[in-house]
């Protein structure tokens, strides 16, 4: 028998940054996923010409991006790690990032919503989808929230962990421009 | 350019190396990172708590590890038997017993094992926890396969992450209970809960997820009734 010497776990997270670009070499490159030409199509229609991205998983969006969020028209954010967040906490850091910029783009994995357990004092639909939807409505409701997300069970072949799956647009009441 | 939703909706290049396969495999197996560096060492294995948990409490006898990357506790698990469902495994561990569905092991091994440990299985990922309507798999389904392959008195060992179970409503349901309540009614298949461990992230404004990723932060340890 072997000595053993106990390790900490390895990190969960190690290929997420290249997660979709290997995810694209099982593929022969002659696709593309519908939500990320939603993004690309969604800033080119309405007119967004200096996206600030925050992304972790690279999406390679062929967007108009800046690197000074200053400097930005729209904030768009892909980045999971905001998913992970507690509910109270995302909605700090959206109402955060709409100081900054009038127009957000943020997208939610659903499989991580409410990470930590932690219970509302009202109720919600049945349906984690449109849960998710009721809850940001209930919580921002000084700003106008779009879903663009496709609802559909998720069996993790949606590609979710390259893009995540629910999408919204969301800006402050009266700050249209 | 097609615009794809799904998986299935274009057809994956044919797999024609063995390159591709154990690239897809690795990605999402980290416990086999143990079994490659252990295999650099000629006296000592790298393990994790977990592991040091599962191998302190195994039954005397012959023990199963099921789509887990087992072969790293080769070593220090004697009577070990390895089951994966991707051939590419036979090719660096000529001993693993390679099965196509989990009907497949209690026919290969009918009523065999003293120990069965299924570690964050990704084959597991995406069940419901029970049989539904929408004929997605549940793992009480998988556990009664399982349970075919398995000695009354069997301990059987099953962790997961709760962020890769579908069709639950997260923001409504008390994870806990929801997680604990099935571990409880596994007693209707046969299964008596000895231990768990279900943990969650600690509420601090951080970008990580539940505890342990790699073994999954839902932990349950059962005996089978005799």
């Amino acid at each position: 028998m072997k000595n053993i010497e106990i390790v900490k776990p390895s990190d969960a997270y190690k290929w997420a940054k290249n997660f979709k670009r290997i995810q694209d070499k099982f593929y022969d490159g002659k696709y593309k996923l519908r939500r990320l030409q939603q993004i690309e199509d969604f800033v080119k229609l309405n007119g967004f010409s200096s996206v600030y991205h925050i992304e972790e998983t690279f999406l390679d969006l062929d967007i108009p991006k800046v690197n000074d969020i200053a400097n930005s028209d729209l904030i768009l954010v892909t980045h999971q790690g905001y998913s992970r967040y507690p509910l109270v906490d995302i909605i700090k850091q959206i109402k955060n990032w709409l100081t900054t910029s009038k127009h957000l783009y943020f997208c939610l994995n659903r499989h991580y919503i409410n990470i930590d357990n932690a219970r509302l004092n009202y109720d919600v639909p049945d349906d984690l989808q449109q849960a998710i939807t009721f809850w940001l409505n209930t919580e921002l409701n000084d700003c106008v929230v779009v879903d663009m997300s496709r609802n559909y069970i998720d069996l993790g072949k949606n590609f979710t962990w390259s893009c995540p799956d629910r999408h919204y647009y969301i800006r402050r009441v009266n700050e249209v421009n | 350019m097609k615009l794809i939703e799904h998986f299935d909706d274009y057809k994956m290049t044919p797999s024609n190396s063995q390159k591709h396969d154990y690239l897809r495999y690795r990605m999402g197996r980290l416990k086999h990172n143990y079994w490659l560096k252990s295999r650099k060492s000629s006296d000592t294995v790298y393990i994790d708590e977990y592991d040091k948990f599962i191998i302190d409490n195994l039954n005397p006898g012959k023990t199963c590890y099921f789509g887990s990357a087992g072969y790293y506790v080769e070593d220090i698990v004697q009577d070990l038997t390895v089951i994966e469902m991707h051939k590419i495994v036979k090719t660096f561990y000529p001993r693993a017993v390679i099965v196509q569905n989990r009907t497949e092991i209690g026919y290969l091994f009918p009523n065999t094992f003293d120990n069965f440990v299924v570690v964050n299985n990704r084959a597991d990922m995406w069940s419901t926890l029970y049989p539904n309507a929408d004929g997605i798999p549940s793992i009480t389904e998988h556990f009664n396969y399982y349970i075919k392959s398995m000695r009354p008195g069997c301990n059987f060992f099953y962790s997961f992450r709760d962020t890769q179970i579908p069709n639950w409503n997260r923001i409504k349901v008390n994870h806990y209970d929801y997680f604990y309540n099935f571990a409880k009614d596994c007693k209707d298949i046969g299964l008596n809960l000895q231990w768990h461990s279900i943990q969650f992230h600690n509420g601090s404004c951080s970008m990580v997820e539940n505890p342990d990723t790699t073994n999954g932060n839902i932990k349950f340890l059962f005996k089978l009734e005799c």
